[in-house]
């Protein structure tokens, strides 16, 4: 069944890829399919589109918590950085004033907050994302292209084993307007 | 009602998408100026801008090589073309952030068609003015324990407590963010670019930089997170950056400097210089590049607008800082104010100034002028001019004249001077027209969300397509 070389040990990933011909057609086709007990599923659209996140029944977005942990890092960062250089390491005494003077460490403060806060937004995305992954089995998809351009996709994992023609039949029967299954090349 | 085009918006009855358009028909025609070949036009103005390029590189050489004496600048004139050019150069990136950034939150729709193109605009003018202050230094080889905390074997620190240390972590932290946000926006656009592309070495390329990009839904949930929070953190940090900036002056005694009027007046002269450099670029630009369904004169009345009302703040600062001169009853604030700049050597600098910054934008109180390109464009230019003459005024005028007449000495900027100021417009215009080339100039997947957007508005307000 799979296209896979058994003698490589390796068994190829199989997808099926469903194109829907509207945005609402997909959120209604994701939720169905998902009731009908698929696992891996996932929507491939070129914008994003409101309600996935509860069609693909996603749980709260990991970002903000994330952005967060990169801000109060900054902030301890900076100022314990201005306050090793300035205080303990170098001190320097212009016209006696304090060595510690919280107000002039505000600006460097913010800015490593920020930029940490900022850095861990896209680093942060990129890690979850799992990307840049330049190669997915999804790619093997000649119609596939067209998700990043005008075309709403769904797309489902099978299990090892699994009945590729009734995944096919029940994308089908859940609105998409046409559906294929695709296997992971190997290289 | 018939709707034939997408002009349902609550703002007014000027489209912000011209035309009947599908997402095939708008990702076509915001491609094809970078998927066709560059035509006789794009390489002239690259070849100019290459020409001033080189003229910076001479230049650059030159201060290398001699120090940085070969600089019109000397006591009491300590800074000059270097400061001046810094802050004109951060201030026009500005203008890239707030378009992005705080119309973002504010959900204003229309900064879709403008955002890539401002935000771009923001990097490398960014990039022109990090120079400045780098070449300032004299010899930027040592600058990196100069300015930054870095741990060398004579163990010392920078000052903390001086504002030319903030100023290199907020310009530092305002490159590194602009880019990462920027970068970010691009990816769904590029992974666009590589599946509408037909030649094959292209196709590598965006697909290399659109990072595997495959719009599934799982990413699509925490890129909007990702995308919002680091316009949020944006915003703020757009203001700190000429705030900071300003601090430069401000916490020195300098009559001319030392006024608290100068963080909110250099942030609306920031996004008042900045808004007019991208009418500069983007009139000619939605020309050339067939953008003119996507940047309508919608886009480019609400830009003016903004430049009257910036200007007005730039104005109201103006008025503040006379003000303030009179009412400290300082002899000296009052001298810079009432007779240096107004009746000093520079004074033209300052009057043009007046003539650009308060009197030009007022001509946008009326729609027909508002509505008008030749005008909008020859006002953008001149408001472009009018900005570096205030910070000419701001950085020179006030050196010049100081507390004792015995050190008051007159300025005059060398060949060296102008060549690095022309230089870095040749280093802007060079990486802006590699930009136009190569990367979509409009963030397509937020015109398709706008579309859809608005072609749903229709539905709901109960009108048929035609």
């Amino acid at each position: 069944m799979s296209a896979g070389h058994e003698d490589s040990g390796f068994v190829a990933r199989r997808f099926v890829v469903a194109e829907f011909a509207t945005p609402e057609a997909l959120l209604a086709g994701t939720r169905k399919v998902r009731e009908g007990g698929y696992k891996d599923v996932d929507t491939h659209t070129p914008i994003p589109i409101h309600g996935l996140e509860a069609a693909l029944g996603l749980g709260r977005p990991k970002i903000p918590t994330i952005v967060l942990c990169g801000a109060i890092a900054g902030i301890c960062i900076a100022y314990s950085m201005i306050y090793f250089c300035n205080v303990i390491d170098f001190p320097i005494n212009v016209a006696n004033r304090p060595m510690h003077s919280p107000p002039a460490n505000i600006p460097i403060t913010f800015e490593l907050a920020v930029l940490l806060a900022g850095g861990s937004s896209f680093f942060g995305f990129f890690t979850l994302a799992g990307l840049p992954k330049p190669y997915h089995p999804i790619f093997e998809s000649e119609q596939f292209g067209r998700a990043a351009i005008d075309a709403f996709f769904l797309s489902v994992e099978l299990p090892v084993g699994a009945d590729a023609d009734r995944a096919l039949a029940d994308v089908r029967a859940a609105g998409a307007a046409s559906a294929e299954l695709v296997h992971e090349s190997e290289r | 009602m018939a709707a034939p085009n997408l002009s349902h918006d609550p703002l007014g009855e000027l489209p912000l998408i011209e035309g009947t358009q599908t997402d095939q028909t708008i990702n076509d025609s915001l491609l094809t100026h970078v998927l066709r070949g560059a035509g006789k036009g794009w390489w002239m103005l690259f070849g100019c801008a290459l020409s001033m390029l080189g003229l910076l590189v001479i230049a650059i050489s030159w201060t290398l090589y001699k120090g940085i004496g070969v600089w019109g600048n000397n006591i009491p004139v300590g800074w000059a073309f270097g400061i001046i050019n810094f802050v004109w150069w951060i201030g026009i990136g500005h203008a890239g952030t707030l378009i992005s950034a705080i119309l973002l939150l504010f959900q204003q729709k229309w900064r879709t068609s403008i955002n890539r193109f401002a935000e771009a605009m923001t990097l490398f003018a960014v990039i022109c003015a990090l120079l400045f202050p780098l070449l300032h230094t004299g010899r930027p080889w040592f600058a990196a324990y100069w300015l930054m905390p870095y741990p060398s074997v004579q163990r010392i620190w920078p000052q903390f407590k001086s504002p030319l240390t903030w100023d290199v972590f907020a310009v530092s932290t305002y490159f590194t963010i602009s880019l990462l946000f920027w970068f970010l926006g691009l990816v769904p656009d590029l992974a666009a670019l590589r599946e509408t592309t037909k030649s094959k070495t292209k196709r590598f390329i965006y697909g290399l930089f659109a990072m595997g990009w495959r719009g599934s839904g799982r990413h699509w949930a925490e890129y909007k997170w990702a995308y919002l929070l680091l316009a949020g953190l944006s915003t703020p940090l757009v203001l700190s950056v000429h705030t900071i900036v300003s601090f430069d002056f401000a916490t020195s005694v300098i009559p001319g400097w030392h006024t608290t009027i100068f963080p909110p007046y250099f942030v609306a002269g920031a996004v008042f210089s900045g808004f007019a450099m991208v009418m500069t670029w983007m009139i000619p630009a939605r020309h050339f590049l067939g953008l003119k369904h996507v940047v309508t004169m919608k886009h480019l009345e609400n830009m003016n607008k903004i430049m009257l009302v910036t200007g007005m703040m730039v104005g109201y600062g103006y008025l503040m800082e006379h003000f303030i001169a009179w009412y400290s009853g300082n002899p000296y604030e009052m001298g810079q104010f009432f007779l240096t700049r107004w009746h000093g050597p520079m004074r033209w600098i300052f009057r043009t100034m007046m003539f650009c910054n308060v009197v030009v934008p007022q001509i946008f109180w009326l729609k027909r002028f508002r509505t008008s390109i030749p005008v909008m464009w020859v006002a953008a230019i001149l408001i472009n001019v009018g900005m570096w003459c205030e910070r000419f005024n701001i950085v020179v005028t006030s050196l010049h004249r100081d507390f004792l007449p015995s050190s008051w000495k007159d300025y005059a900027p060398t060949w060296v001077d102008l060549s690095l100021f022309i230089g870095t417009i040749g280093l802007f215009s060079t990486l802006f027209l590699l930009f136009l080339k190569f990367v979509p100039a409009v963030a397509l997947t937020e015109v398709k969300e706008l579309r859809h957007e608005l072609a749903e508005h229709d539905v709901v307000a109960g009108e048929t397509h035609a």
